[in-house]
This record gives structure tokens, sequence and C-alpha cells, in this order.
């Protein structure tokens, strides 16, 4: 018997009880498969805490329910709907755009054009497998082709054009490059002449494929699976048009030069659309056909064009210089699968964090989902980092980083789902990894398979759990002292402004290192009003995400000129699609995490975790209760990841970038070994002695300090932190701190410490 | 540096110019086909970057050459014997482009050839002499018989496989012999010689100059077109089907499990080159004026295959060329007697002993002799230096490939020198954390290696079965398994892959 594979996303990241969650999942090999709801509680197996914990929730889809295969149509497009027809090869016509192939060897590749693959009819401007530029008819039973003499070079913008007259059959093709200082990989000075002029006839007249105009892409189709997109373009495109005669070379001259020749069929003017808070997927013809182009999967903008001049880095300044669209052949945003199942959260079920547990045969797995209360139930709110979740999703840098096990420290270890996964990463990538081009991802969804946000899931990297079966471990730990709270995510935070208000604290997950400015803006605001918030991580409040307003699942991240990062954006890249804001650490924004939390990223590292020493800070009177019941003065040596609380990626403690200047700094944990390594935004001159045994900045801290109205933040400073609840039964001093102050965050009134005693007025 | 050209081997010589790219480049295309005239591509130079014209194919210029040699040769400086031997060279390289259609294109060892020819030119010339047909009738008289025939021998070959095949039609031959013996019509009492048909060139002209060029012109003509069936079904959709189930079963089911119908395929070839073959054999009595038993001969079938194993098998160019040195040998060099016989003989067991493919495979064989002679040349050297030679530079395209080898290669120097049991017991002890400061520098450089055939770690089951696998480096290509050890923890498989990289690092 075949394999039975099952994986599936929901519709919406999270719900609250009363509205419907859709579960959209493809089956191989199966045609039935057993659902049911369930409460995540624990998601790591190691075997030093309670392992995998779920809990079934009696509900009204549980069962045995149809399953099948589903397709992904991977890779990005620009679908121009045509119902008129302007579009069709009915007489002669002019095709002409502004290219930048960065993989123009990959195998054929359509630029602009209408052909259908499986009908062999239409027109299409694209590169050979050899990198060529072609132009391509089909009458639906025979294609023919004019093929340039030269191939195009990577990362080289070129002006292209093809010319076409059905009645004598002569083609024509030209391409000249687009050279200036800024705008390419190569300069002037490589002595390339990119200039062809071919003439040619064809032997083939094109017919009216059923399929619509499209960028990047031809379609083709498939008995079971149906219409997908074929030829997937890599690389940028610009302004573009159709003509409706054919140019001489003279005109298409007249054309490079900016001149307007021939009647228009459509123009496409890539740089019209950017508004104050960026550009939509729509591609606008300014012809005035109304030809509008749709993109798909959402190809990039807000990208360099073939006239970026380099005086400015920012689209918002010169957005005539920004025309470029860059599409990828493996990028998937929306899987777009039928719903399998759909359920209705009843009323009164407890917020958390769920999943629908999928099985056939020996087969299984959980889409998880989230499930936010309709009003707070309690005064404490486990705020799940969503976006970083999504950042990481389906991450697979061991696969193609080749310094991913120096970063990791250790050989990275596989399993089998992340092994059958990258023979064919259908589902998209990571804003970890590249596309097939070497471009970083700069777009996550939810709507997709994400393999890594599941319990149980451990990273091959780091070789211990990773985001969300981590964050679990705080649930169960809430569960085994019965604390009553409610969970809800970064993006209902982001729907919900006014979402914070309601609870005494905060709790983050142990990495929530993604933050949209709205987000930011509430937390800080939460916390000046007097909220208490306990930083239960590191490396958190570090990269800038944004969404556009009605797509909250679709995320965009661009990696700037520094922090610990897989990638960094292109020379005037770094302003975000969706929100017009740079993109990048909120450090070089003038946000430092350190003027949230107290504490920032300083170092990471995977090979041990470390305890903490408690420092003198944390005998002051003030404190010194967030230490009731913890003996001695090293704590939290040992926990699920690596044997420490302390480590990963840690916080460090720095007045020199904004930590408030009356924190406490409780603990901190130091002299580590080599692999861990300063972060790069520290780093000015490199030189020796940056790493874990000469480096005083590799360490965790822990702080604590007082905001107005009550407030108050406690942050650990290390994402291990969370790992070290389960040890010994949840009977452990890390438990310890955790409830002492949890206990005085969650009761409204002034905290602890407050009132000084006698004693201490003679401490100063 | 070795000074010795000679194993160095040289590039393919292929004709390249300087482009104007100011200039429309005109791509002309064969009439009625989707062809370039000639097949010329842009490069740029790899050395200046400079933009040039190369022409990627240069048989079209050979055989361009090679054909109005064979023409003009005869036609201008030949007397009356050259010409008739080059009429009966054009003749039989038809023949052997055709049958090397059928054995090299369809993959049919028939050797119904000249039997198939024998048919053709029978019935040609019965029906002209019995009912007085002209010649052009004779000629589609002799084709209809040609494909009747090969239609009935492809019949068995979708049942036999090669030796019975060849064995079942070379026995036609001799049928068709017997028969033409037996048949008092086809001229059995005269020993199967059938005369009196009318020629294509009146027998009067033959007398002359003229006459006898046009008639070596006739047999100029039946070649070229013999040449452009060849084109046309080699070259063309059929023959690129049959090239993939082309050299054996495997092939064969191959070929069939991506849904070619190859049998179909074959048989379709088999019939348009026997009734090519037929047309041959009805030119063929219409060009001497009638026909004999030596068609159906072994000896001459001998002959012709010795042609067509000479010049290369699968190759029209080895067909015509084979042809043109045997029957220079045979009937050229006539008073040389038995000795022309021999000479053929050997210089087909040569051409099987010693070559792949007779004339024409000689170049890529040389080429790949050039090759290997290369290849071990260098490899001999940088065995005993690890980097690249001056002459292997300019094939690497990122020349800090050729930098990274030299600091590759002091630094492994300096770790393999480290490598020392207390190193490995000192990792065994504690996998993980802070390590002396030589284990540090080799796990470095471990840790850093490139992602293809990098070991990683497999958990078969969490916390308690790893093994050790190493990476593809290929998206779509899983990760390959190294051994069958299974580990109980990681610390255990995180020092199996430190052992085989320091194995790894050792052998190197």
């Amino acid at each position: 018997m075949a394999t039975i594979s099952i994986t599936g996303y929901t519709d919406k990241v999270s719900v609250a009880p009363g509205e419907e969650v859709c579960f959209q999942v493809s089956v191989e090999n199966s045609a039935t498969a057993d659902f049911e709801i369930v409460r995540l509680i624990h998601g790591d197996e190691h075997p030093d805490g309670p392992g995998f914990m779920e809990e079934v929730l009696p509900s009204s889809i549980s069962g045995s329910h149809p399953v099948r295969k589903q397709f992904v149509d991977t890779g990005n497009a620009i679908v121009v709907e045509d119902p008129s027809g302007k579009l069709a090869p009915n007489g002669p016509l002019t095709i002409w755009g502004y290219v930048f192939p960065t993989t123009p060897t990959k195998g054929r590749q359509v630029l602009l054009g209408r052909f259908s693959l499986s009908e062999t009819a239409g027109y299409a401007l694209g590169l050979t497998a050899e990198g060529r530029l072609a132009f391509w008819v089909g009458d639906g039973t025979d294609t023919d082709e004019i093929v340039s003499d030269i191939t195009l070079v990577h990362h080289t913008w070129y002006f292209v054009a093809a010319s076409y007259d059905p009645s004598s059959g002569r083609a024509i093709l030209h391409h000249e490059a687009v050279i200036n200082p800024y705008n390419g990989r190569l300069g002037r000075v490589a002595p390339f002449d990119h200039t062809s002029s071919v003439e040619q006839k064809l032997r083939v007249r094109p017919t009216t494929p059923s399929s619509p105009f499209m960028w990047a892409a031809a379609q083709n189709s498939a008995p079971v699976r149906g219409d997908f997109k074929d030829f997937v373009f890599n690389g940028k495109i610009d302004r573009s048009g159709v003509i409706g005669s054919a140019l001489s070379l003279d005109e298409v001259a007249q054309l490079r030069a900016g001149e307007r020749v021939g009647p228009a069929i459509a123009e496409w003017d890539t740089t019209e659309g950017y508004g104050p808070d960026g550009i939509d997927d729509i591609v606008r013809d300014v012809s005035g056909s109304g030809l509008d182009g749709q993109g798909i999967q959402r190809p990039v903008r807000a990208m360099t064009g073939y006239n970026w001049s380099g005086k400015h880095d920012d689209w918002r300044v010169a957005p005539g210089e920004y025309g470029g669209i860059a599409f990828h052949d493996d990028a998937v945003m929306d899987c777009g699968w039928e719903p399998t199942v759909t359920w209705r959260v009843p009323e009164g079920t407890r917020s958390g964090v769920y999943a629908a547990r999928i099985k056939a045969g020996e087969t299984e797995d959980h889409v998880v989902f989230f499930i936010r209360p309709t009003a707070p139930t309690a005064p404490i709110l486990y705020l799940m980092p969503t976006n970083s979740y999504l950042a990481y999703a389906n991450e697979m840098i061991v696969h193609h980083v080749p310094v991913g096990q120096a970063i990791g420290s250790h050989p990275a270890v596989l399993e089998d789902r992340e092994a059958d996964y990258y023979q064919d990463p259908r589902y998209g990538r990571s804003t970890y990894d590249h596309w097939t081009d070497g471009a970083g991802v700069c777009y996550s969804s939810w709507k997709r398979p994400i393999l890594n946000i599941r319990p149980k899931w451990r990273s091959s990297a780091i070789g211990t759990v990773w985001q969300l079966p981590r964050d679990l471990s705080l649930i169960a730990w809430l569960d085994r002292y019965e604390y009553d709270y409610d969970v809800a995510t970064d993006h209902d935070l982001a729907t919900n402004p006014d979402l914070l208000k309601g609870y005494q604290v905060i709790l983050t997950g142990s990495h929530p290192e993604y933050w949209s400015e709205q987000g930011l803006n509430d937390l800080e605001d939460y916390i000046a009003e007097g909220g208490r918030l306990m930083y239960l991580g590191g490396n958190g409040f570090y990269w800038v995400v944004s969404y556009r307003d009605g797509e909250p699942e679709f995320m965009e991240v661009r990696k700037g000129e520094a922090g610990m990062r897989a990638w960094q954006s292109e020379p005037g890249e770094y302003y975000h699609q969706t929100s017009a804001e740079r993109g990048g650490i909120w450090r070089n924004r003038a946000r430092p995490p350190q003027k949230l939390t107290g504490v920032g990223f300083t170092t990471q590292g995977f090979d041990e975790c470390h305890p903490y020493h408690r420092m003198p800070d944390s005998y002051h009177k003030s404190v010194s209760w967030i230490f009731d019941g913890v003996e001695g003065e090293v704590f939290g040596d040992f926990g699920l990841a690596l044997g420490g609380a302390a480590g990963l990626e840690t916080e460090r403690y720095d007045l020199e970038l904004g930590t408030p200047p009356h924190t406490r700094l409780l603990a901190s944990s130091t002299s580590w070994s080599d692999n861990y390594a300063t972060v790069t935004e520290d780093i000015l001159f490199n030189h020796p002695g940056m790493l874990g045994t000469q480096s005083p900045t590799v360490r965790a801290d822990m702080t604590y300090f007082t905001a107005a109205n009550d407030g108050g933040v406690f942050s650990t400073g290390s994402i291990a932190w969370m790992s070290a609840l389960p040890c010994f039964g949840f009977e452990n001093n890390v438990s310890q701190i955790m409830k002492n102050v949890l206990d005085a965050f969650k009761k409204p009134g002034s905290l602890p410490g407050g009132a000084w005693n006698q004693e201490e007025k003679s401490w100063t | 540096m070795s000074s010795d050209k000679r194993l160095v081997g040289r590039r393919a010589l292929r004709p390249a110019w300087p482009v104007n790219t100011a200039r429309v480049f005109r791509r002309r295309r064969w009439p009625f086909t989707k062809r370039s005239v000639l097949r010329l591509t842009g490069q740029y130079n790899p050395k200046t970057l400079k933009r040039e014209m190369v022409l990627v194919d240069k048989k079209p210029l050979f055989w361009v050459g090679g054909l109005a040699a064979l023409f003009l040769i005869p036609a201008i400086g030949g007397n009356e014997r050259f010409l008739a031997l080059f009429g009966i060279v054009c003749i039989y390289a038809a023949i052997n482009v055709m049958w090397t259609l059928i054995i090299g294109t369809a993959g049919l060892q028939s050797f119904a050839t000249l039997a198939t020819v024998g048919v053709g030119a029978y019935g040609a010339a019965y029906t002209s002499i019995t009912y007085g047909v002209s010649w052009p009738i004779m000629l589609v008289i002799g084709l209809v018989l040609g494909g009747g025939l090969g239609f009935l021998i492809s019949l068995p070959a979708r049942r036999l496989d090669g030796l019975y095949y060849a064995l079942l039609t070379l026995g036609l031959s001799e049928f068709c012999r017997n028969f033409v013996t037996q048949s008092e019509a086809l001229g059995g009492k005269f020993n199967g010689a059938l005369f009196g048909v009318p020629r294509i060139v009146p027998s009067d002209l033959l007398t002359s100059r003229a006459g006898q060029t046009l008639a070596f012109a006739t047999t100029f003509v039946l070649l070229l077109l013999a040449l452009a069936v060849f084109r046309w079904i080699n070259g063309g959709r059929i023959g690129l089907m049959l090239k993939t189930a082309a050299t054996s079963k495997e092939d064969e089911a191959f070929a069939s499990a991506i849904g070619i119908d190859f049998n179909r395929a074959r048989t379709w070839v088999f019939i348009v080159a026997s009734a090519a073959l037929g047309f041959i054999g009805a030119f063929y009595a219409a060009y001497i004026g009638g026909t004999s038993l030596q068609v159906f001969s072994l000896d001459l079938l001998l002959l012709m295959l010795a042609m067509i194993v000479i010049g290369g098998l699968g190759r029209a160019e080895g067909a015509v060329i084979g042809t043109v040195i045997v029957v220079f040998i045979t009937q050229w060099f006539v008073d040389w007697g038995p000795w022309r016989i021999i000479l053929v003989g050997v210089l087909a067991l040569l051409s099987v002993l010693y070559t792949r493919n007779g004339i024409f495979g000689l170049k890529d064989q040389l080429r790949e002799i050039r090759q290997r002679r290369q290849a071990l040349h260098r490899a001999a050297i940088t065995s005993r230096y690890a980097e690249f030679l001056p002459q292997q530079a300019p094939d690497i395209h990122d020349k800090s490939v050729i930098v990274g080898r030299v600091f590759e290669r002091n630094l492994r120097e300096q770790l393999r020198a480290w490598i020392t049991p207390e190193v490995i017991a000192e990792h065994q002890a504690k996998p993980m954390g802070q390590h002396t400061d030589h284990l540090e520098r080799i796990l470095n450089y471990f840790r850093k290696a490139p992602i293809p055939d990098k070991y990683v770690v497999y958990c078969v089951e969490p916390f308690a079965a790893y093994r050790v696998v190493a990476l593809s480096g290929i998206p779509g290509v899983p990760p390959r398994i190294v051994d069958d050890r299974v580990y109980p923890s990681l610390d255990e498989a995180y020092h199996a892959v430190f052992l085989r990289r320091v194995n790894d690092l050792r052998s190197s």
C-alpha cells in the first residue's frame, strides 16, 4: 500500500467561539480520514518533560470525512483578464517590456504572453532553456519560434520586444541591455554587447487559447490536477505593453526611447498605484483598454526598476524608478484548497491552542489554529507570537545554507517529514530561505500547510523544538498550576488594538521576534498605562513586519543591513510593499527591544544552555520577592532545551540601547562557549574575540522594572527559559520564579516590593 | 609543467566570426521546413566577452562539398568507365542509405534489402517487356512492389528477434533467386537475365559523352532522393521516437512506458524504406535496360554489408563513403583479382575490431580517447598537488573555487596534524559545548562544509534511535544513507558524524 500523507491548513489563524473555522486538507492515498478537535497542551517530546499532551474535545466534526489529494499551483504571475478578446492574436502585434532575468538558463520561461501548453496555442515572449529571448506561436497543433542569437545575462535589465505580422509571417525579435552603475549585477565595464535583432519568417499562425494573457507564466493542464502555471519566470519585469501593429526595428527603437508608437492595445505602467500605504497587486493598464492585471501568489513589488538611478533608496521618494515586479517560480501564498471540513466553535469553548487531529491509517497530522475569547475571561493573556511562527514557516536552512551547521554548532538532525518536504517544497518557504533564484523570501503566509507549526516538531538546525511546540510548555505549566488565562495571537492584536487592555498581565512566547509597528505601539501603550508584561523569551521585538489591511494571513519581511539574518534585501529594496515602512531590525529604526522590555538580542548559539546566576540587584527587597522559595544563587541548570534555562538566543541589559535606567538586573548567565557569537548589529569592526569565551556581551540577562500606574516588565532574556518549566514535574526553581512573578502580576493594585522597609532604607 | 601538447588535447574547431550587432540577423530557413539553413548561434567569447557568431553544425557544409565532388569529378573529368563506375556508386549508395534506415533508424536486422531491390527490378522489367510500359510507370510499379514486399516482411519482425529475423530475410534472397530460375516469364531459361527494357537515357544516346553524363546524373538524382527520404524519416519525429528505443530491450520497454509505439514506427519506416528500395530496383532496371540474378546473390549482399560497416552503421554519410570506397576497390582495381575482395574483407574486419562505428564514428572515438588521456594526465598531476592546473582554469567559471582549493588544502593539512586520539576522545566525551582550541577549529571546518554530501543526523525515533545520512544538496534528491548503524542517543550520533568526517579528512 502506498504511503498515506496528510497535511492542511485553516482559513484563519484564530477564531472566537461562535465563529467558523475551515480546514483545507489534502490527503494522498486515502479516501477518508478521521477528524478530532484537540486542545494542545504540551508539544516537546523530550524525555525530561511530560511528553506530548493533547485533550480531545467532543465536537460536531468528530469522525470520518471524505478527503482527497489537493494540488498547489506554485509560482508568481500576473493574470490579465480580457473578456473582450483584445489580446487575442487576431492581427499584427508587437509585445514589449523591460525584464531582469535572474535564472535565464533554468528552462523555458514565459515573460509576457498568452500561451496554453496543453492546447499548443497562443503567443508568448519568453526565454529558451539556454536563456535566449524567444517569441513563440502555436496554432493548436504545431508551434514555431524566433530565437535571439545570444543569451541574456542574469541580473541585468533588458528592453525586449517581438513584433509579428501574421499576413507575411515575418517576425522581428530585439533586445538590448539597459545598464547604469546601479541597476544590475554588472557594470558597464564588463564588455558585453547585449544587443540583438533577429528577423525570420514564422510558419505557424497563432490561434487563441482559452487561457488568459499572463506575465511570467504560460498555462498548462493535466488530468486530475486541472489547470496550472508552467514555464514560470524568475526575475523582475518592469513596464510592458502590447501594440496592435507589427513594428519595424526603427519603430522598436522609438519605443525604447520612450515614444508612443503604434496603436497600444495595452500599456502596463508598473509604477502606477503607489500610495501612502504601499502598493497592491494590481498592474495598471494606462492605454485606456482597461486591461489591468492581477498579481498571483503575491509577486514582490516596491522593487527597483530598469531605470533605478541609485539616487534614492526608497520607492516613496521616487516611485517612477520602482517599476520592478519580482516573480518566483516557487512562491506560494495561498494554496487555495477546497474546504474539507468546517467547524463552528461552540459558545463557551475556552481559548487556547487547538488543532484538528487528522488520522488515516498510520499517518497523523495536527492542523493548528487558535481560539481566542470573545471578551477577556481571565486576568492573564498568553499572546502567541504568530508573526514569528509565520516567519519560520517551512524553514529549511540546513538543506541549503552551508554554514547552517556552524550556526547550529552541531550536525543537523533531520526527521522524515522534513526530509520528504525538501524533496518537493511545494508549500512555499520561510523568511529564512531563498527562492530558487537566490533572492530572499520576503513573504510568508498562513494559507498553506506549515510543517513546523505543529506540536512535536523539532528544528533540524537547532536540534530542539522551536516556536510553537516550545511555547506549548507554558500552556502545560499554566494548566498544571490551574491559572485562568486567555490565549490570543499577534494576528488578533493586529485586528483588535484594544486586545491587551482587558488584562492584568501579558505573557509572551519564547521567541516573539517579529513585530508590526501597530503591535509594538499597542504593547508599549499597554505597559506605559500600567499593564504588566512577562517577556519569557529571547530575541524578541526584533524584526519589522507588516500586513496589508484585509489580508492578515500574508506577512511581509524585508531584512535590512543589520541583524542576524538569513539574507539581506537588495540595495534600494528595504521599504515594505504593504506598509511603506523601512524593513529591517527595529533597533535600526530607533526602537531597540531594550526600550520596551529592558533587554535586547545579544547572542545566539545552539550547543549548550546554561543556568542563571543571581545578581546583587535581586536581593533588593523591591524585587527579592521574585526569588521567594528559590534556594542558592544558581537556578535553571536544567531544561528540555540543551540542559539549561539560559541559552539558544538571549538578551542583554544595555543602557546605551534604552534599557530604562531603574531596571534591576536580577540574574545573568555568562562565560559561554565560542559557539555563541556576538550579534552582527553589535559589530562595527569585526575582530578576534567576538565569541563567547572572550566577549562579555555573550550572555543572558534577566531584568525587572516597574512602569507607571503599577505597570511592570519582567524579562527572562532567553528562549530556553520556557523549556525549563516542565522539568521535574513542573516543580523547579524556574517554575517557582514564574509563579512568584505571575501571582504578583495578575493581581490588580500595587506590585510587591513597593513599600520599603527600614533595612532597605539603610542600603542607599 | 608538462609541455606535451599531445596529452592536453585541443578544443573542437568551431568556426566563429565577429558580429556587428547594429545589423539585423536574418535567419533563413529551408523551404517548407522550420529548419534554419545553417545552424548559427551567437556567443560571448569566453576570453574577451566579444560577441561572435558560431557555426554550430558544420555537417551541411561537408554534405554540400562531398556531394558536389561526387557529381563534379565524374561529370567534368571522367571517361566512360569513370561515369559508369560513379553511376554504380550512386545506385549502391542509394540502396545502402535505405538499408541504413532499416538497420539504423528502425533497428531491424533485415537482409532482405537486395531481395526488395530485385523484386522491384524484375517486376518493373517484366511489366515493361510484357506490356511495354514506359520508365516512369516502371518506377511506380517498383515503388508499389517494394512497399508491398516491405509490408509482408515486416510482419514477422514483430515476432522474430535479431538473428532469427536476419536468417529469415537472408533466406528471402535465396527464395527469390530460385523463383526467378524456375520462372519462364522472368527469364528462367536465360539464367534469370531479363533484358530489353527501354532505358531512361535511350541506348543510342549512351554512346555520346553527354548521354553518359546524363545517365550518371540520373543516378545522382536517385541518390539525392534517397538521402531526402533518409533525412525525412531519420531526422523527423518518427526518427526521434525510434532513437528512444534504439539500443536495447530496456530502451524498448522505456519507450513503451512513455507511450511510444515503436513497433508501429518501425513497421512504418520499414515499409517506406522498402518502397524506396523497390523504386531503386525499378530505376536500376530502367538504367541498365534490364536485370539479372546477380541482384539476389549473396556475395553482392555481403559486399554491401561491408560498405555499411566500413562507413559507419546508422549514418547516411557512412553509407555513402563506404560505398565509394568499396565500389572503387572492387570495380576500379579489377586487375587485382581476388585480392580486392580480401582487401574489402580486411577493411570491414578492421572497422569492426578497432572502430566503434566505422569511419564516421572515428571522430567521436578519437575525441574520447583524447579526453580520457587528458583526464588521466590531469588526475596524475592533481593527485600530487591537489590543486588545479593552468589548463583546467579556463573551464572553471568561478575562480574563487581555485583559490578556495588552495586555502582548503593548507587548512586541511593543518587540521590533519591536529587529529589525535586525545582529540577524538575529547569529542566522544562531550560532542557539544566548548572544546580545546584544536578540536574547536576542526569542528568549525567540518560544520562549514558545503551541502552536497554533508553529513547530518537522521532521527529514526526521537530520543531513541538515530542514524547518519548525507545530504544530496539537490532539491528533490533525498539524503543518502551512509550505513546501517543505529545510535541510541544524539551524542553518539554526533560523534559518529565526527568520526566519519575525521576519516574523510584523513583519507583525502
